[in-house]
């Protein structure tokens, strides 16, 4: 007899992201099996890339800083590189910690599978200790450049509008020293932009996207002194090249703004009103194309209906394979020009036979009707002899010795 | 009764053309006597069950004792009564019950159920394109009997 299984306290499984109340059984689940191996490949592949830092230790840029950050499934905690030098300087050194090790061992108690797999997830001493002496031998080499270009970064921000700025520090050091505290950028660049860079902006615009031109917004200052900007003289604003020329945008003004693009309306001078649109109501161009041919469809739907109708039976398409199949269609035909008064040119035999499978023949159906069919002529002629010949009369049996005897009394 | 509701037919051109006016519905042809105590049983389950099959099958009796139809009783080697025989398409399908005789059902059936299994068995199997199916009545209710050779 079972015994009624324990209920333990709800749990929380981290590997599952669920709750459950099967206590440490969980862990055995087939389920929870999966999931924790491919959780933990997961973390595997994390570990492989800080790993191939740990033997390749290179510097860390302070804009990549944030970018270059882990989460540590066992410790729960986000591990993010800022004020580190060499990429994955932090992750590496929480990796290898007495604390990230007790709380593997910890995750690996409460989830399983064993204990053997502890040193996939964490990184030895020595490991750490030959990083650092990469790390020292590649900081002494690049000493006088690195601090060099660290200084001049330290005064700028991490936003990525800057990055432009970062990429002209040539031009960085002809500026005068304000205008190292550049203006974010205000219009993002494009193809089109550069290829026409030389139009007078605003108005060729309008022209060439049939929009208005009192729809755009006004810069009253062309940014023509911002030094990231060096992409000529005018500033555009932003275009796509695949913005719809909606009739919902008729109206629209969208005003620029610093951090997001500036957009434009276009007018629907080139589409009528009159048509209509989906929220009148109005039905789709592509159906009014096809006026003509709509109701040509209508009426040869109609016909096929008509014909389905006709046909008695099921509408839905049998079986090409089935059972005489082809007899069957065969038969369809002749039987509809039965119906519409065709005169028939073949009249059903006398001698037809179906097709049958007789229970003392071997072979095919063919054979077994030839074989009938020679039976019945045989049949055919002995009856006809029969009939042809004299009647037979019957005599009783008379022995050779009998017949001896009376021919010798008839003689004697 | 139910040769008020099932056709009988006694002519070898009305066999033949209620064989091939049957398109894609199985035909269900019973040869045997109105007479016979186990005929009448088996007529009374077809009559019963013609409707339920209506959908998929025909059903139509064959009186033996006409002159016309001997050479269907020669044909399909007809030596019980009742025998009936099962068509689809014209084409005749064979039928392994566990007897020595696939190619038609001897006797009557039992209950309503197992003709309209047997009838479905077939209509299944022939719009697979099979030309032999399984039996679907169990051995019990299967009768009985001994084929003998040419009635040797």
């Amino acid at each position: 007899m079972k015994k009624p299984s324990k209920k333990s306290e709800i749990e929380y499984c981290k590997v599952c992201r669920l709750h459950h109340d099967h206590g440490s059984r969980h862990k055995y689940f087939p389920r929870h099996k999966y999931l924790l191996s491919t959780f933990l490949d997961r973390f595997r592949t994390k570990i492989a890339d800080v790993r191939f830092f740990l033997k390749n230790p290179s510097v860390l840029r302070p804009q990549e800083q944030s970018q270059n950050r882990v989460w540590c499934v066992f410790c729960d905690e986000d591990i993010v590189e800022l004020g580190s030098s060499f990429a994955c300087s932090k992750a590496i050194n929480h990796f290898a910690s007495s604390d990230h090790l007790g709380n593997i061992k910890q995750f690996l108690s409460k989830n399983g599978p064993a204990m053997d797999c502890i040193d996939d997830f964490r990184i030895t001493e020595a490991n750490v200790a030959k990083w650092e002496k990469k790390c020292q031998s590649l900081g002494n080499e690049d000493a006088s450049s690195f601090k060099g270009s660290c200084e001049q970064l330290s005064g700028t921000s991490n936003d990525i509008h800057n990055k432009l700025a970062f990429k002209t520090m040539d031009k960085i050091e002809n500026v005068p020293a304000h205008h190292i505290n550049v203006l974010p950028l205000q219009y993002n660049t494009n193809e089109y932009q550069i290829s026409h860079s030389e139009l007078p902006g605003v108005a060729h615009y309008g022209s060439y996207l049939n929009m208005d031109a009192s729809h755009l917004p006004l810069r009253t200052d062309p940014p023509t002194n911002l030094p990231g900007n060096g992409f000529g003289k005018h500033s555009i604003p932003f275009r796509s090249k695949d913005y719809p020329s909606n009739q919902e945008e008729e109206n629209k003004q969208i005003k620029g703004s610093y951090s997001s693009p500036v957009m434009t309306s276009i007018s629907s001078s080139h589409s009528s009103d009159a048509c209509g649109n989906v929220h009148s109501g109005a039905p789709p161009p592509w159906l009014d194309a096809n006026d003509g041919n709509s109701s040509n469809v209508q009426l040869n739907q109609s016909d096929m209906s008509s014909f389905q109708a006709k046909i008695p039976g099921k509408t839905r398409k049998l079986n090409p394979n089935r059972v005489g199949a082809a007899w069957a269609e065969r038969r369809k035909i002749e039987m509809e020009m039965e119906k519409r008064g065709h005169a028939m040119n073949s009249k059903v035999d006398a001698d037809w036979l179906p097709n049958f499978g007789r229970v003392w023949q071997s072979g095919t159906r063919k054979e077994s009707r030839k074989e009938f069919e020679k039976e019945k002529r045989k049949l055919i002629k002995t009856e006809s002899i029969s009939t042809e010949s004299e009647p037979v009369e019957i005599q009783p049996y008379i022995s050779k010795r009998a017949r001896r005897e009376s021919g010798e009394n008839g003689s004697g | 009764m139910s040769s008020l509701l099932l056709k009988t037919l006694t002519k070898k051109e009305e066999i033949d053309r209620i064989i091939r006016d049957t398109i894609d519905e199985v035909l269900v042809l019973r040869f045997g006597r109105c007479t016979d105590t186990v005929c009448l049983q088996h007529d009374d389950i077809l009559a019963k069950s013609v409707t339920d099959v209506s959908k998929f099958a025909k059903v139509a009796l064959v009186d033996v004792d006409s002159e016309d139809v001997q050479v269907y009783v020669k044909y399909f080697d007809i030596t019980w009564f009742p025998s009936t025989v099962f068509f689809f398409n014209a084409h005749h399908l064979k039928l392994d019950s566990g007897t020595a005789d696939h190619t038609k059902w001897v006797g009557a059936f039992h209950i309503k159920q197992d003709f309209i299994d047997v009838v479905e068995a077939i209509y299944r199997g022939a719009m697979k394109g099979k030309m032999i199916v399984q039996c679907p009545v169990p051995p019990e209710r299967i009768p009985k009997y001994q084929l003998l050779y040419k009635d040797v």
